[in-house]
C-alpha cells in the first residue's frame, strides 16, 4: 500500500515538474510573437523601446497600413501576394504531387537520374541563380507590367517539383496492392492517380499546399529582384523589408509589427486547422 | 551508375538509336536527317508531322539565333560600348556594346535547347525503328489518337514530368550551369570586369586555394565554422525537438494540443519577420537587455554581447536557430514518435530499464534509423541556411578586418557578401561550387548507406 | 484606355485645329511620340507629398510641344537605383534620381551618361564647384545635382546652449550624446579631424586611405574612451530617435531625412547645427562629415537622348528644387536659390549648408572606395566590441 502511493506521489511530482518545464518553454517560445503582438498595437513609434510593455495601445498602426498607401501600398501588396501564393500553390502541388506518384507508383528510364538530379540541385545555394532567373524571364518578356506576377508564380512554383520526397514517401506507405486491383478493374493511371491516391491522401495534400502557399509571403530576395521599381507588383514581403529602411523605420516599424501580425494570422489558422494533417503526412513521408 | 541503375530497373528495350541506324530500313535511316520522315511512311503521320515541326522550328532559331550565340559564347563578346558626341544636340549619344553576362546566359540556354533536340532526335529515330519493325511484323501500330490515351495510362509519367522538367530546367538548371560558367571567368569588379568579361580557366579556383591571401585563408576559417554551424544546428534541433515531442506526448501530460500549439504558433509568424525582431531584441540596448537589467539580473548600463562578441554571437546564433527549428522539427517527429511500435517500450518495461535508458536504447536508435534522409536533408539545409545568419547577425561581429566574412559567416552568407556587396561573381561562383563539392560529398555517401536508400525501390 | 481616350482627344483638338485653319505649326504630326521612364523614391509621387515628379513632368512636357511624352513612373529610391540600373540598363529607367556615393557602380556597367556642352555650362552656372565635383569623374559630370546629402547633429535645446554644441566634450559632460559608431558613413568623421585622408583629395585612387600613422592611432585611442563613455551611447537602427523620443538621449547625428521626426519628438525644442570640434590629447580637432549629393542621371540606353537630358536638367532646375523643397523638404543645392532669403532663414537648411560647406569633406567615390566601407565598419564594431583597446590601437 505504502509503495503504491510513494509511486503514484512519484508520479505526481514528475508531472509537475514537466508541466511547469514545459510551460517555461512554451513561454520562451510565445514571448517574442507575444512581443511581436504588443509592437503591433503599441502607440509610441520608433523600434527600440526602454520600456518592456507599451506605454499606451492603439489601433492606429493597422489602421495606418490599410490607409497610408500613398507610401508603401499595403493592401496592393496584399492583394499581389494573395494572388501569386494562389495560382502558384496550384501550380506548385500539382507538380509535386504529379512528380511524386509517377516516382512512387511507376518505374521508368528516367526515374532514378530524376531523384539523384532531384537531390544534387537542391545541394546549391539557390540565390546564386537569381541574376540569371530574371534574364531568362526578361527573354521571354515577363519582367514588364502585371506579367511580373506570372514571372513570380513561375518562379516559386519552377523548382517545386524538386521537392517531392514527403510526398513520394506518403505515396510509398499506400499498398501496392490497391493500385494492382484497380488496374484488374480497368482503371487507367490516371484514373488511379486522381480516383485512388489522391482522395487517399488528404495529409500530405494539405502539407504541399500549406507549404506552396506560405513561400510568396515569406520571400524578400527573388520578389525583389524581379519587381525592381515597379512599386504596383511588389509583394508583402518587400513591403515589410522596405519599412525597415533608413528613411521608414522609424515611422513604419509599429505598422511592420501589425503587417506581420496580418499575415501570420491565416498561416497560424492554416497550421491549427491542418496540424494533425501536417504531422501524418510527415510521419507517413519520413517512414517511407 | 545512373544509367546501369535505370537500365537493371527498366531492361534493356530492342528498340535503340544504334539498332535503328544499324538495322532500320531507308526511311528510317533518313529519320536522321528528316525526323519524322520513318514515322510518317510507317503510318504514324501526325507524330511525324511534330517531330518534323520540332526539326524545323530548331533549325529556324538556329539560324536566326542559336548559331550567333554559340559563336559568341567563344569570345563572350568583345565589341565595347561607344561613345558619340553630337554636336548639334548638344549630347552623348551611346551605342551598346556587347554584354557578357548575356552572351554566356544565352550561349548556355542554346547549348541546352541543342542538348534537348539531341533527346527528341533520338526519339524519333528509336520512334520511328519501332514503327518499322512492328509493322514488318504484321503488328498494331499505334495510332496517334491511341499514342494520347496511353499518355493517361502507362507514359502518365510523360505526361505528369514534363511540365515540371521543363520550369526545372529552364528555372534551375539552366540559371545553375550559368553560375558554374561564371566561376571559370574574370566577372568581377576587381579590374572592372563587370560588363565585358573572358575565360580565365581555374584561376578563381587556385585564388581560393592559396591560403596566403585573405580569400584562401577566410575560405578556409569559413568552411570550419560552416560544418560546425550545420553539426550543431542539425543535432540541437533534432535532439530538442524529440524532447520535447516526447514530453508533449507523455501518457500523461495534460492538454497536449495546448502545448502543441505553443510551439507552433511561433513558426507561423514568417521567419524573416520573427528573425528580425529577434535581431532587434538582442541588440544592445534592445528588449532582452532592457528586461534583464529592469529584473536586476545585469548592471544597469551593462548589455550581453549577443551579437558583439564572436563566441557569444556563435551560441547566439545556435541558440535562436533552436528557437526557430524546434517547432517544425516538433511536428515531424511528433508522427514518427508514435509510430514506434510499443511491444518495444513494453519489453523494456519488463526489462526494468528507465525512461533514461529506454530512450538511448529505444526511442534514438529507432528514430535515427527511420529519419537518416531527413536528418541529412536537415544537414545540407542548415550548410546553407542563408536566413537565420544573414537576417539575425548578418555575419558579424568581424573580427578579421581586412577579410568581408564575420564570425558567424556561412559559406552561403559569404557567398551573398562576395556577389552582391562586393561584386566579386567570379569567387562567389567559385565558393557555390565548392560549397556544393563538399555537401554531396558528404550527403551521398551517408545517404547511400543508409537503410531507407538501399530499400528503396524493393518492390 | 485612359492614355488612349487622351489621344484620342488629341488628335480630335489637333483636326479641329486644322480644319479651323487656325492650327500651330507644330500640330499632332509634328511632335515626335516619345516614351520616357523616369523612376524616384516612392515619396515624390505620393499624393500626400503633392506628387512632385508628376507635377514636373507634367510640367516639362508643356515646355516642350516638340515632343508627344509618354511618362512611364517607376519607385526607386536614391540609394537602390543604381544597383537596379547597372544590373540591367536597358530595362532601366531613362532618368532616374541616385546618391553620388553609387556612381561609380553605374559607370562600371556603362550605364550613366556624361553631360557636356552647353548643359555641362549651365550646371556650372548653377552649382557651387564641390557639389559638381562630387558628381564628376575623369573630368565628365554625370549627374544634375538636386540636393546635398550629409549628416548633422540634432539636440535638445533644453539641453544645450548654442555655444555649447560647438564641443562634443562639452555636449557629453551636459547630456547624453548618440553617434551612430558602427556606420562606416558616419566613423570616420574623428580621423578626418586629425589629418587623416582617403584618396588624397577624394580622387587620388592611388594615394590609398591614410588611416594608418600616428594621426590615426591617436585617433582611435580617442574613440575607445569614447566608447566606454556613459554619456554617448551608440546609434543603430533607429535607436538614436528613440531615444530621443524617451529623453535618454539629448543629440544625435543624421541627416535630412529625420528631420519631421525630430521636429515632431522635440517640437521647439529642436536644435540643429553643423558638426562639433573633440578634444584631443587637449587640442580641439574639427570633425567632418562625408557630403555627398543627389543628383538626376541619365540611362546610356535611352532612345531619347535629347529628351532624357532636358528631362534630368529641367528636374534639377531651380523652379523644381523650389517645388521639392515646399513640398517635400528636399534641402536645395542650386546657388540661386540658396540665397533666397525664405530658404536660407529654415534652420535645417542651414545647418546642411554650414555642414556642406564648412565641416564636411566630398566622399570620395573612387572605385577603391567600396573596399573601405566594410573595413571601417568592422573598425567601429571592433572597438564597441572591446577588441581594439588602447593597447592595440596601432
Amino acid at each position: 500500500m505504502k509503495q503504491y502511493k510513494s509511486a503514484k506521489a512519484i508520479r505526481r511530482r514528475n508531472n509537475i515538474l514537466i508541466h511547469s518545464l514545459l510551460a517555461v518553454l512554451a513561454a520562451i517560445w510565445v514571448f517574442p510573437v507575444l512581443w511581436v503582438i504588443m509592437t503591433s498595437f503599441r502607440a509610441e513609434k520608433g523600434s527600440y523601446v526602454s520600456t518592456f510593455f507599451p506605454k499606451s495601445l492603439t489601433l492606429d498602426n493597422y489602421i495606418k497600413l490599410f490607409t497610408d498607401t500613398t507610401i508603401l501600398n499595403f493592401p496592393q501588396m496584399f492583394m499581389n501576394t494573395l494572388i501569386i501564393a494562389i495560382c502558384s500553390c496550384i501550380l506548385s502541388s500539382f507538380y509535386v504531387l504529379s512528380a511524386a506518384f509517377c516516382l512512387s507508383r511507376m518505374r521508368f528510364k528516367m526515374r532514378k537520374p530524376y531523384m539523384n538530379m532531384a537531390m544534387i540541385l537542391g545541394l546549391f545555394p539557390g540565390f546564386m541563380s537569381m541574376i540569371a532567373v530574371y534574364f531568362i524571364l526578361k527573354a521571354i518578356g515577363l519582367t514588364e507590367g502585371s506579367l511580373i506576377r506570372l514571372a513570380l508564380i513561375l518562379c516559386y512554383s519552377g523548382g517545386a517539383a524538386l521537392s517531392f520526397q514527403i510526398a513520394k514517401g506518403f505515396f510509398d506507405t499506400m499498398p501496392m496492392a490497391l493500385d494492382e486491383a484497380a488496374r484488374i478493374d480497368g482503371c487507367t493511371r490516371w484514373q488511379i492517380f486522381t480516383k485512388i491516391t489522391l482522395p487517399l491522401s488528404k495529409p500530405v495534400i494539405v502539407y504541399t499546399v500549406l507549404t506552396a502557399f506560405i513561400g510568396p509571403w515569406v520571400d524578400f530576395i527573388f520578389a525583389k529582384v524581379i519587381c525592381r521599381a515597379n512599386s504596383d507588383q511588389y509583394t508583402v514581403a518587400i513591403g515589410l523589408w522596405k519599412m525597415l529602411e533608413k528613411e521608414y523605420i522609424d515611422s513604419w516599424y509599429t505598422s511592420f509589427a501589425a503587417g506581420a501580425v496580418l499575415i501570420s494570422i491565416p498561416i497560424a489558422i492554416l497550421f491549427l486547422k491542418l496540424q494533425k494533417y501536417y504531422v501524418d503526412g510527415m510521419s507517413g513521408a519520413v517512414k517511407g | 551508375m545512373n544509367i546501369l541503375n535505370a537500365k537493371q530497373t527498366k531492361g534493356y528495350s530492342p528498340y535503340t538509336c544504334l539498332a535503328a541506324l544499324g538495322q532500320g530500313d531507308t526511311t528510317t535511316r533518313l529519320s536522321a536527317v528528316v525526323m519524322g520522315l520513318g514515322s510518317i511512311c510507317h503510318g504514324q503521320v501526325v507524330k511525324g508531322i511534330l517531330y518534323l515541326a520540332a526539326e524545323l522550328g530548331y533549325l529556324a532559331f538556329m539560324v536566326r539565333y542559336g548559331l550567333h550565340n554559340l559563336a559568341m559564347l567563344i569570345t563572350l563578346g568583345e565589341v565595347e560600348q561607344q561613345e558619340v558626341w553630337d554636336e548639334a544636340q548638344q549630347v552623348y549619344l551611346y551605342v551598346q556594346g556587347d554584354q557578357s553576362v548575356l552572351l554566356l546566359l544565352y550561349g548556355v540556354a542554346t547549348l541546352l535547347l541543342t542538348l534537348v533536340m539531341f533527346l527528341i532526335w533520338r526519339g524519333s529515330l528509336k520512334s520511328a525503328y519501332k514503327a518499322q519493325c512492328l509493322q514488318q511484323k504484321g503488328s498494331h501500330v499505334n495510332t496517334f489518337r491511341e499514342d494520347l490515351t496511353t499518355l493517361l495510362d502507362d507514359n502518365i509519367y510523360r505526361l505528369l514530368m514534363t511540365p515540371p522538367m521543363f520550369f526545372i530546367t529552364a528555372l534551375t538548371i539552366l540559371p545553375l550551369i550559368f553560375m558554374i560558367c561564371m566561376a571559370f571567368t574574370n566577372y568581377s569588379k576587381i579590374d572592372n570586369h563587370l560588363v565585358l568579361f573572358d575565360w580565365v580557366g581555374l584561376e578563381n579556383f587556385a585564388a581560393l586555394f592559396d591560403s596566403n591571401s585573405i580569400l584562401g585563408s577566410t575560405f578556409w576559417s569559413v568552411l570550419v565554422w560552416t560544418l560546425v554551424w550545420a553539426v550543431f544546428a542539425t543535432f540541437t534541433n533534432y535532439i530538442f525537438g524529440m524532447l520535447l515531442a516526447l514530453l508533449i506526448n507523455r501518457k500523461d501530460t495534460r492538454a497536449k494540443g495546448f502545448w502543441r500549439f505553443c510551439f507552433v504558433l511561433s513558426s507561423a509568424v514568417p521567419m524573416f519577420v520573427s528573425l528580425l525582431i529577434m535581431r532587434t531584441m538582442l541588440q544592445p540596448n534592445g528588449a532582452v537587455n532592457v528586461l534583464l537589467r529592469s529584473l536586476g539580473l545585469i548592471a544597469p548600463d551593462a548589455s550581453l554581447p549577443f551579437f558583439t562578441d564572436p563566441t557569444w554571437a556563435r551560441v547566439t546564433v545556435i541558440v535562436i536557430n533552436i528557437w526557430v527549428g524546434v517547432p517544425y522539427t516538433l511536428m515531424q517527429l511528433t508522427g514518427v514518435l508514435q509510430s514506434i511500435p510499443a511491444e518495444l517500450y513494453e519489453a523494456a518495461k519488463v526489462d526494468g530499464a528507465g525512461p533514461v535508458r529506454t530512450f538511448c536504447s529505444i526511442t534514438l536508435p529507432y528514430m535515427l534509423y527511420v529519419t537518416t534522409p531527413y536528418l541529412i536533408a536537415t544537414f545540407t539545409g542548415n550548410v546553407n541556411n542563408f536566413n537565420v545568419i544573414y537576417l539575425l547577425s548578418g555575419g558579424d561581429p568581424v573580427t578579421n578586418l581586412a577579410s568581408a566574412a564575420g564570425s558567424t559567416d556561412l559559406l552561403v552568407t559569404w557567398l551573398y557578401k562576395l556577389t552582391i556587396d562586393k561584386q566579386y561573381y567570379n569567387v562567389g561562383a567559385v565558393v557555390g561550387i565548392m560549397t556544393f563539392i563538399i555537401l554531396s560529398v558528404g550527403a551521398l555517401f551517408s545517404y547511400r548507406r543508409s537503410k531507407s536508400y538501399k530499400e528503396e525501390g524493393g518492390f | 484606355m485612359h492614355k488612349k481616350s487622351l489621344r484620342l482627344a488629341a488628335g480630335l483638338c489637333a483636326a479641329g485645329l486644322l480644319l479651323a485653319g487656325c492650327g500651330p505649326v507644330s500640330g499632332d504630326s509634328g511632335a515626335e511620340k516619345i516614351r520616357l521612364m523616369v523612376w524616384s523614391p516612392s515619396e515624390d509621387q505620393s499624393k500626400d507629398s503633392g506628387q512632385w515628379l508628376q507635377t514636373c513632368c507634367e510640367n516639362f512636357a508643356a515646355l516642350h510641344p516638340e515632343w508627344d511624352i509618354t511618362f512611364v513612373y517607376g519607385v526607386s529610391d536614391e540609394a537602390s537605383a543604381a544597383g537596379a540600373v547597372a544590373q540591367d540598363p536597358e530595362a532601366s529607367a531613362d532618368v532616374f534620381m541616385y546618391a553620388n556615393d553609387t556612381l561609380t557602380i553605374m559607370t562600371d556597367a556603362n550605364a550613366l551618361a556624361k553631360f557636356g556642352g552647353i548643359y555641362a555650362e549651365e550646371l556650372q552656372a548653377t552649382n557651387s564647384e564641390t557639389l559638381l565635383d562630387s558628381l564628376t569623374l575623369d573630368g565628365n559630370i554625370y549627374g544634375v545635382p538636386f540636393t546635398t546629402n550629409t549628416w548633422y547633429m540634432y539636440y535638445d535645446k533644453s539641453v544645450f546652449t548654442e555655444e555649447d554644441v560647438k564641443s562634443l566634450d562639452t555636449m557629453l559632460e551636459k547630456g547624453v550624446v548618440s553617434f551612430p559608431f558602427v556606420n562606416s558613413w558616419y566613423l570616420p568623421a574623428f580621423y578626418f579631424g586629425n589629418g587623416c585622408t582617403l584618396f588624397g583629395d577624394g580622387t587620388q585612387e592611388e594615394l590609398g586611405a591614410d588611416f594608418g600613422g600616428e594621426n590615426a592611432v591617436e585617433v582611435t585611442e580617442y574613440l575607445v574612451d569614447l566608447a566606454s563613455n556613459p554619456n554617448f551611447k551608440i546609434d543603430q537602427d533607429g535607436s538614436g530617435l528613440a531615444g530621443l523620443r524617451d529623453g535618454s538621449i539629448n543629440a544625435i547625428f543624421s541627416g535630412s531625412w529625420d528631420a519631421a521626426a525630430v521636429q515632431e519628438i522635440l517640437g521647439d525644442d529642436m536644435g540643429v547645427a553643423a558638426l562639433p570640434t573633440y578634444t584631443l590629447n587637449g587640442e580641439e580637432k574639427q570633425m567632418y562629415a562625408y557630403a555627398g549629393s543627389k543628383a538626376i542621371g541619365v540611362n546610356t540606353a535611352t532612345k531619347y537622348m535629347k529628351a532624357s537630358v532636358e528631362l534630368a536638367m529641367y528636374l534639377g532646375s531651380a523652379e523644381a528644387q523650389r517645388l521639392h523643397y515646399e513640398l517635400r523638404n528636399v534641402i536645395p543645392c542650386n546657388t540661386e536659390l540658396n540665397s533666397d532669403p525664405e530658404i536660407a532663414a529654415d534652420p535645417v537648411v542651414q545647418a546642411q549648408n554650414d555642414t556642406f560647406d564648412r565641416t564636411s569633406i566630398l566622399q570620395p567615390f573612387v572605385a577603391a572606395m567600396n573596399n573601405c566601407w566594410t573595413p571601417v565598419e568592422n573598425m567601429g564594431k571592433a572597438i564597441r566590441n572591446g577588441s581594439v583597446t588602447k593597447e592595440n590601437a596601432a
